[in-house]
């Protein structure tokens, strides 16, 4: 469908993040554990468990993923990255029974974005990882699909609250292509409308007026 | 839509090249307007198609002008002109919100031209490209990169703003009858095979597979 | 941890998914703009010092502070350009003249942008074919019916259509009219499309 209205720039596909896609830098914001291999003297103010001047070597610290991307070299060690623990071998193993009991929501939310991001730093669990990530998407992709397609017009809150960002964005899409069809078939999709932003707009200064 | 068309005739102008019907020039305009829908990337423009029915357009406003108040050809008339204008304006549209979201990309295809070889953009669009990437980057400047450190004051717009997903899938139907199509393996256990594409028959294919038989014409994306 | 403010003005897009324009934050850049300032200055002094005095322990923790600096301009940039997107599609949905309650939320550059996007769209679209061009904002749907009947939401004063009679649209008044003539007051609010 032609729309003209607001489409933000999409996160990036695989390992590849875009530069100024806001899921992404959200992505790359969330926490991984780390492990110093050097120092960084005067930053030690930086870590609140110890008040020294200096982040001493062999420092254990969480770092958003854009710093450890940014820190990380495999030539020239300053950081060591270990996968969350949603993504080592006890979880792997509830995500290969059954992927689709998991609230991949709370144990992300950028569960895919995260498990494809992991990749850039050198683990011997990378392959397993890649596995699972694929193999959990594939196990629950049906079910994101079917929920999509048969909850029209319903309170869809509880099927969206288990999904990871990924599968929330196809499950939106889903739901904005059935109503359309929808529409189509109504016979309403000729009716022109206002648009959403004035809609919004209009409701937000009610809002306003009656607090 | 070819009725109300014809009475407006002599549409190839002066040229003596391929004489085009108002039928053919708007069967050619609706294959242009769905190809540039579908299709992930900005494609060649086709200023020739646009032109041609521009004139159509005021022609027919024209003799709609000749026709009395209140006949009843007169407002058939005025549907065909506005379903026209309809798919014309959605090919202009879609054309621009790609130049708009590959801006840099679209530039930089633009430039590595070489010389001789047909442009993707049509002049006007052109000057618009580079409009936009010039008041882009003038807004970002002001606004902010100047109040940063030496080392940070530009941004490669090339890197940061993201190119056309030529991985996507779409929907085609093929027009001219092809051989030995290589399609790339999607998992790591398939190997990389060649399909025929029989003429008429329709498929979901990677669009980077059959991109140059878009642009060349055999196949339709639908 | 630095680079905190920076990322409340991304949330604060990626909270308003569906394309509303939240006030420009002009503080909240302000503030990341003086955290680069110091991170900078800081890295400067260290990397006199390393230079100087070959203490190339300082490297780690220069490049650290240069991962900061990049995640900052990244995040402005972001947040900027995400706003552009945001300011082009209101050119689409409201036309050229802005309410003003959303103008009171774009800061002068950002009007700046706008009015210039403005200008290269006209010249383009003016371009196109004959001597008026082609307004391409206009025709969204594919029509179905040359005239449509509409409702008046609010009191919009006199309006001409194409064979030069004016109408009055007043509140609550029903009209028949050419669909493209209202197109656009549709969008805006003004009329509502009635289908029977």
């Amino acid at each position: 469908m032609e729309t003209q209205s607001y489409t933000p720039v999409p996160p990036g596909v695989g390992m590849e993040e875009n530069f100024l896609s806001l899921d992404d830098i959200l992505l790359s914001h969330e926490r991984l554990p780390c492990r110093t291999e050097s120092a960084f003297p005067r930053l030690g103010f930086l870590e609140k468990s110890a008040d020294t001047r200096d982040i001493p070597e062999g420092t254990k610290m969480e770092m958003p993923l854009w710093l450890a991307k940014g820190l990380y070299e495999r030539k020239r060690r300053t950081l060591s990255v270990d996968p969350p623990k949603t993504y080592r071998q006890g979880w792997r193993t509830v995500l290969g029974a059954d992927p689709n009991v998991v609230d991949l929501h709370k144990m992300g939310p950028y569960f895919y974005g995260m498990g494809s991001q992991l990749l850039h730093f050198d683990s011997p669990e990378n392959a397993e990882i890649a596995q699972t990530v694929l193999q959990t998407f594939i196990g629950r992709f049906r079910r994101t699909m079917d929920a999509s397609q048969n909850a029209l017009d319903a309170d869809t809150s509880a099927l969206v609250a288990p999904l990871d960002a990924l599968e929330r964005a196809l499950f939106r899409a889903g739901q904005a292509g059935l109503a359309a069809y929808q529409r189509w078939e109504g016979g309403a999709s000729g009716r022109i409308e206002a648009s959403g932003l004035v809609v919004n707009y209009r409701k937000r200064k009610l809002g306003e007026l009656q607090a | 839509m070819s009725d109300a068309l014809s009475e407006a005739s002599d549409l190839s102008g002066d040229d003596s090249q391929d004489v085009m019907t108002p039928t053919e020039l708007i069967a050619k305009l609706e294959e242009a307007w769905l190809n540039e829908k579908f299709s992930p990337e900005l494609l060649k423009n086709k200023s020739e198609i646009v032109e041609c029915v521009m004139e159509q357009l005021t022609h027919m406003e024209e003799n709609l002008q000749r026709v009395r108040k209140g006949d009843v050809k007169a407002s058939i008339h005025r549907m065909e002109i506005d379903r026209i204008r309809f798919v014309l304006s959605s090919y202009l549209r879609s054309r621009l919100q790609k130049i708009e979201k590959f801006f840099p990309h679209v530039l930089e295809k633009e430039k590595s031209r070489a010389e001789g070889d047909p442009s993707f953009l049509s002049p006007e669009e052109f000057a618009f490209a580079k409009e936009y990437m010039a008041n882009t980057e003038t807004y970002l400047k002001a606004v902010a990169l100047r109040h940063m450190p030496p080392n940070l004051q530009t941004i490669d717009m090339l890197k940061a703003v993201p190119e056309p997903c030529l991985d996507s899938f779409v929907f085609l139907r093929v027009k001219e009858r092809q051989e030995n199509i290589l399609v790339e393996p999607e998992t790591d256990e398939q190997r990389e095979y060649v399909v025929d594409l029989e003429e008429g028959s329709q498929h979901l294919m990677r669009y980077r597979t059959i991109a140059p038989l878009v642009a060349s014409g055999a196949v339709q994306l639908i | 941890m630095f680079c905190e403010k920076a990322i409340e003005l991304v949330r604060e897009l990626h909270r308003m998914g569906d394309g509303q324009l939240p006030a420009f934050n002009e503080d909240g850049i302000r503030q990341v703009l003086e955290e680069m300032k110091a991170l900078y200055q800081q890295n400067q002094s260290d990397v006199n010092e390393a230079k100087s005095e070959g203490r190339s322990e300082l490297i780690p923790t220069i490049k650290f502070r240069h991962c900061c600096l990049c995640r900052n301009q990244r995040c402005i940039a972001a947040y900027l350009y995400d706003r552009l997107l945001r300011i082009r599609a209101l050119r689409w949905e409201y036309g050229s003249v802005l309410p003003t309650a959303i103008r009171f939320h774009m800061c002068a550059e950002e009007v700046e942008w706008f009015n210039q996007y403005k200008k290269s769209l006209a010249t383009y679209m003016r371009s196109l074919g004959g001597e008026e061009g082609l307004d391409i904002t206009q025709d969204v749907k594919p029509p179905k019916s040359l005239y449509i009947e509409v409702r008046c939401l609010k009191d919009h004063g006199e309006f001409e259509i194409d064979d030069g009679t004016v109408i009055l649209l007043k509140k609550n008044s029903q009209h028949f009219l050419p669909r493209w003539k209202c197109e656009q007051l549709i969008r805006q609010g003004v009329l509502e499309h009635v289908i029977s």
